[in-house]
């Protein structure tokens, strides 16, 4: 089956003339067109498909940002909405869900790892490398300090019951099968994949 | 509810997928309402328009196929089991083999002569003169082609009414359609009546599923569902762009695949509820002298304003 021609066509101010706007006789309205979009130029809005970041219902957003990418210029998210194409919320988002612009420029967002010392009141910004170092030097502590190699009949459980954790639920099957099996190798019992509301 | 008044009974009384529901794929045309919206839409865009003459024309089109429409009356749409027959391979008005019953002629005739010229241009009459004098092979043969989509440049203006005849014709036959044995198409840009493409998108604040982007087609007025965000061209994704003329409303916008190079028009029903298709479309021409100067392609045609 032969569908249609598409026929692209550039339409620019100097070729309407050979259009139906000229074969009919309306060259003139052609011309003040061209003439009145001269001053105009057209600003460019990226739209972008995503999964909402809070809760394992996982509804699709679409993300609105200024400028498109290929030119280089710096983006900034404008607007978020449903995403009316995705099968779980079909365009609808709950409260916190049609609040996420907000939270995207919030002024109070999390952007780096902070540390509160002991004994201090106020969080320090601080890098990567010492916030994963001193996490695993605490969790290598309470382990060595509360594993459970055997239970009271002698059978063997290796478990570690006094740490916990709560990882992401927007993350892919592929994430969540490795926080899995990377918790669980060490032992702990207290996990969830699922941010639950 | 007041709680402690009834027994709970284990029943589940509300709704179950809480209002979330999926947007009806295809949506076919009403051509008692298709061409006088239209010629109202233009009617009210003209008004300090730099093209209103232009408009204003175009406007008295719609309102002669309104008429056309009226004095045509529903056509023998295929019936429903050999109209399924033909679905599994092909769309069922499919306008590359669909074989034109002489009405359409009928049609064209009562266009151009009820069509209300007024101040048009003397181009326009000798145009509408020489067609009306073309008969029945030269009106057939430009049929052809206006549905091929490569009119020859003497033709572009006589095009015009072809094609206005022929979405009269479409629309009357696409009405009847089995709507719900009616399939999307693999290439989902193009019409699933008649396998056309489309004049632009609309994007719904209404309907089932608010926000749901409608194709509707440039012949025979059926809309169908496209997911947004997704080039209507060539289905992909990665660099497409909304452009709108900064300052305004945001209502109509040129959604450009830098993937294909081409870019289809986008009318948000969220910045104008008034929104027709066809009418925005000729009306947003700047747009498309925009798009067109920095060098993206139009996806098609509208056959209404054809370039050569």
């Amino acid at each position: 089956m032969e569908l249609r021609r598409r026929g692209f066509i550039k339409l620019t101010g100097a070729g309407l003339a050979a259009s139906t706007l000229g074969a009919l006789g309306f060259g003139p309205s052609g011309e003040a067109l061209a003439a009145a979009v001269r001053p105009f130029k057209l600003a460019a809005t990226t739209e972008t498909r995503n999964t909402c970041s809070y809760c394992a219902v996982a509804c699709g957003i679409l993300v609105y940002s200024a400028g498109d990418r290929a030119k280089n210029a710096k983006s900034n998210i404008i607007h978020i909405e449903g995403d009316p194409d995705h099968p779980v919320n079909r365009g609808t988002l709950c409260p916190k869900g049609s609040a996420l612009l907000d939270v995207v420029h919030a002024p109070t967002r999390l952007e780096q790892p902070k540390y509160r010392a002991p004994g201090s009141n106020e969080f320090k910004p601080v890098s990567w490398d010492f916030a994963l170092d001193r996490i695993a030097r605490l969790m290598k502590h309470d382990r060595d300090a509360n594993f459970i190699a055997r239970n009271a009949n002698g059978a063997t459980v290796n478990r570690w019951l006094t740490t916990g954790m709560l990882a992401a639920s927007a993350s892919s099957t592929e994430t969540a099968y490795l926080t899995w099996k990377t918790v669980r190798s060490m032992g702990m019992l207290i996990f969830d994949n699922q941010a639950r509301v | 509810m007041r709680q402690g008044q009834m027994l709970f009974n284990g029943k589940w009384t509300g709704n179950p997928h809480g209002g979330v529901k999926a947007p009806q794929a295809v949506i076919l045309p009403d051509p008692a309402t298709r061409f006088s919206r239209t010629a109202t839409r233009l009617a009210a865009l003209a008004a300090g328009h730099p093209m209103a003459e232009w408009l204003d024309f175009m406007a008295s089109l719609a309102r002669a196929q309104h008429a056309v429409a009226g004095v045509m009356g529903p056509l023998g749409s295929p019936s429903r089991p050999e109209a399924e027959d033909v679905i599994e391979v092909t769309p069922p008005i499919a306008a590359s083999v669909h074989r034109r019953a002489p009405i359409w002629r009928e049609g064209l005739a009562l266009l151009l002569d009820g069509i209300d010229i007024g101040p048009a241009p003397a181009l326009a009459r000798l145009v509408i003169e020489s067609l009306r004098d073309s008969g029945a092979d030269g009106q057939e043969a430009l049929a052809d082609s206006v549905l091929r989509g490569s009119v020859d440049a003497a033709d572009v203006g006589a095009s015009v009414f072809t094609a206005a005849a022929l979405q009269v014709y479409f629309t009357r036959l696409a009405e009847s359609l089995p709507v719900s044995s009616l399939r999307l198409l693999p290439r989902r840009g193009l019409c699933p009546s008649c396998g056309s493409t489309p004049v632009c998108g609309v994007v719904n604040e209404s309907g089932e599923v608010r926000g749901a982007r409608y194709l509707h087609c440039s012949l025979c007025a059926t809309a169908w569902n496209h997911v947004r965000a997704v080039c209507i061209t060539c289905s992909q994704s990665r660099s497409l762009a909304l452009g709108a003329i900064k300052g305004d409303s945001g209502a109509a916008r040129v959604e450009i695949c830098g993937d294909c190079g081409t870019y289809a028009k986008m009318f948000y029903q969220s910045g104008d509820l008034d929104v027709d298709p066809v009418a925005d479309d000729l009306a947003t021409l700047s747009l498309d002298v925009l798009a067109g100067e920095e060098g993206w392609s139009r996806h098609a045609s509208n056959p209404l304003l054809r370039i050569r």
